[in-house]
């Protein structure tokens, strides 16, 4: 689904991203850890080029781009984040527009499909995400849990292959996480596609098939979630995983 | 400075017969400035709008012109622009039909540069997220600008437009000094008839206020409207 090669990506001259390689197939959930500054959420906003790398390629779907030669065409953008579909830390709903217009906003301008069809789907979704009595709400009348799970939700309507989260708990006081989570547990466990940023362990080890370990620009450790974060091959993820123990 | 006091003509300070009087043609004054006043805010919206987006853009042949453009308004008085414009043109033989269009004319291309400012400040306020999240979503430059930016711009933009749109109203004013016969212009030529200039001048700044008051209900509205959607 999703094959990364020798990617590299600097901030000025500050290097982030120093030669990733990384392969997802149909069907994983990934979890990405690592301390904050290793570069995990550079890497997924590589993924659908948020950030554009410098170096490098990414196959993703059918629609590969290799970095560095020549810029990036508008057509390869498109193409690439016609195949995913992101929930930021921030949540990033359309405050001036109700749930349901925040869901249906692009699937309506992408004319892919009739209205009355993503009418239904959209109603469909905001029931299986616990939403269906806000449907008329704006997002600023809601809890944090709420807005993201409303912005997991708008990510599906474009039905993308992969699911990218980046940090999608991070934002949120504690007693609305589980809430968040229990709706990504629940497209894992449809088949959902996903690469996730996160630092809640106990959940990626619950739901992941891989996990990858990153630290300063690379990706130090890789195997299947139960390995890479209960039994650690590397000191670094090691130290890292008792740093969190800790807290 | 007590004796000057005493020497004040309080009763010459208004007489309200004379402005009851004037008041039908001081109206009809009013309806020049209104109809100046609205087609060059209106030409002044769209115009800012183009030249906002087009200061914000990456690209050289779109920004530079933009910046000279917003830098020459700006640094321009408005009345040396409408000099330029009604006396100065026909020099080289361009001349307008009449003095209202080059009023219209000035005063939109001139406060034009004062709403591209407002607009690329408050597009440049809406979060970075709200393009990222629609960028993901698969929307395109203009449908974003269009159905995601733009109204969350315009909230942060009423405040700012609406005092540029009194400043309009305000400034047609000196559509007077080439003899377009606005508010201002029927004032003047009351008080040289009667030689009542402060009675006068102050109806004529009364009606100026009772219009920006007018025009501040209307922003009070459009601002509940637009913040409808916040809770706090």
């Amino acid at each position: 689904m999703i094959t990364v090669k020798n990617l590299k990506k600097s901030f000025d001259d500050t290097p982030v991203l120093k030669s990733i390689d990384l392969q997802v197939e149909k069907g994983d959930v990934v979890c990405l850890v690592g301390a904050s500054g290793s570069g995990k959420t550079t890497l997924l906003r590589c993924l659908n080029l948020l950030e554009t790398p410098d170096e490098g390629s990414i196959r993703i779907g059918d629609k590969e781009v290799q970095f560095g030669e020549k810029p990036l065409t508008k057509k390869d953008t498109k193409e690439i984040r016609h195949y995913s579909g992101m929930v930021f830390q921030g949540f990033h709903l359309f405050p001036h527009m109700t749930l349901i217009d925040n869901i249906t906003e692009a699937p309506l301008t992408a004319k892919e499909q009739d209205k009355d069809t993503i009418m239904q789907e959209a109603h469909a979704l905001l029931e299986k995400v616990g939403l269906s009595e806000h449907k008329d709400k704006y997002p600023d009348a809601l809890s944090g849990g709420q807005q993201q799970r409303a912005a997991i939700a708008r990510a599906l309507m474009m039905h993308p292959d992969v699911m990218l989260f980046d940090e999608p708990t991070s934002a949120l006081d504690p007693q609305l996480v589980r809430e968040v989570l229990k709706v990504i547990e629940s497209l894992a466990k449809e088949g959902q596609t996903m690469v996730i940023v996160t630092h809640e362990m106990n959940f990626a080890r619950r739901i992941a098939d891989k996990a990858f370990f990153m630290g300063d620009g690379y990706i130090v450790e890789e195997g299947p979630a139960d390995q890479v974060l209960a039994d650690p091959k590397e000191d670094r993820t090691r130290e890292f995983l008792a740093l969190l123990e800790d807290e | 400075m007590f004796e000057t006091f005493r020497e004040i003509r309080w009763d010459y300070l208004f007489d309200f017969e004379l402005a009851a009087d004037s008041l039908p043609f001081l109206l009809e004054g009013l309806q020049v400035t209104m109809i100046i006043a609205l087609f060059s805010m209106f030409f002044a919206l769209i115009l800012g709008m183009v030249i906002g987006i087009a200061r914000m853009s990456k690209y050289a042949v779109l920004h530079l012109p933009a910046r000279l453009y917003i830098s020459f308004m700006r640094g321009t008085p408005l009345l040396v622009f409408i000099f330029i414009l009604y006396y100065g043109l026909p020099v080289i033989g361009i001349e307008f039909d009449s003095a209202v269009v080059a009023a219209i004319v000035g005063v939109s291309l001139n406060f034009a540069a004062y709403n591209a400012e407002v607009v690329r400040s408050a597009i440049l306020s809406v979060p970075k997220g709200q393009w990222e999240a629609a960028a993901t979503l698969q929307m395109d430059y203009f449908q974003t600008l269009r159905r995601i930016i733009i109204p969350q711009a315009t909230r942060i933009a009423l405040p700012p437009t609406f005092n540029i749109f009194m400043d309009v109203v305000k400034g047609t004013s000196l559509a007077s000094v080439i003899t377009v016969q606005e508010l201002l212009y029927s004032s003047r030529l009351v008080a040289g008839r009667t030689f009542d200039s402060m009675t006068m001048y102050i109806t004529a700044a009364l009606i100026y206020w009772l219009v920006c008051i007018v025009i501040g209900y209307f922003q009070d509205r459009l601002e509940i409207r637009y913040n409808r959607y916040l809770t706090n």
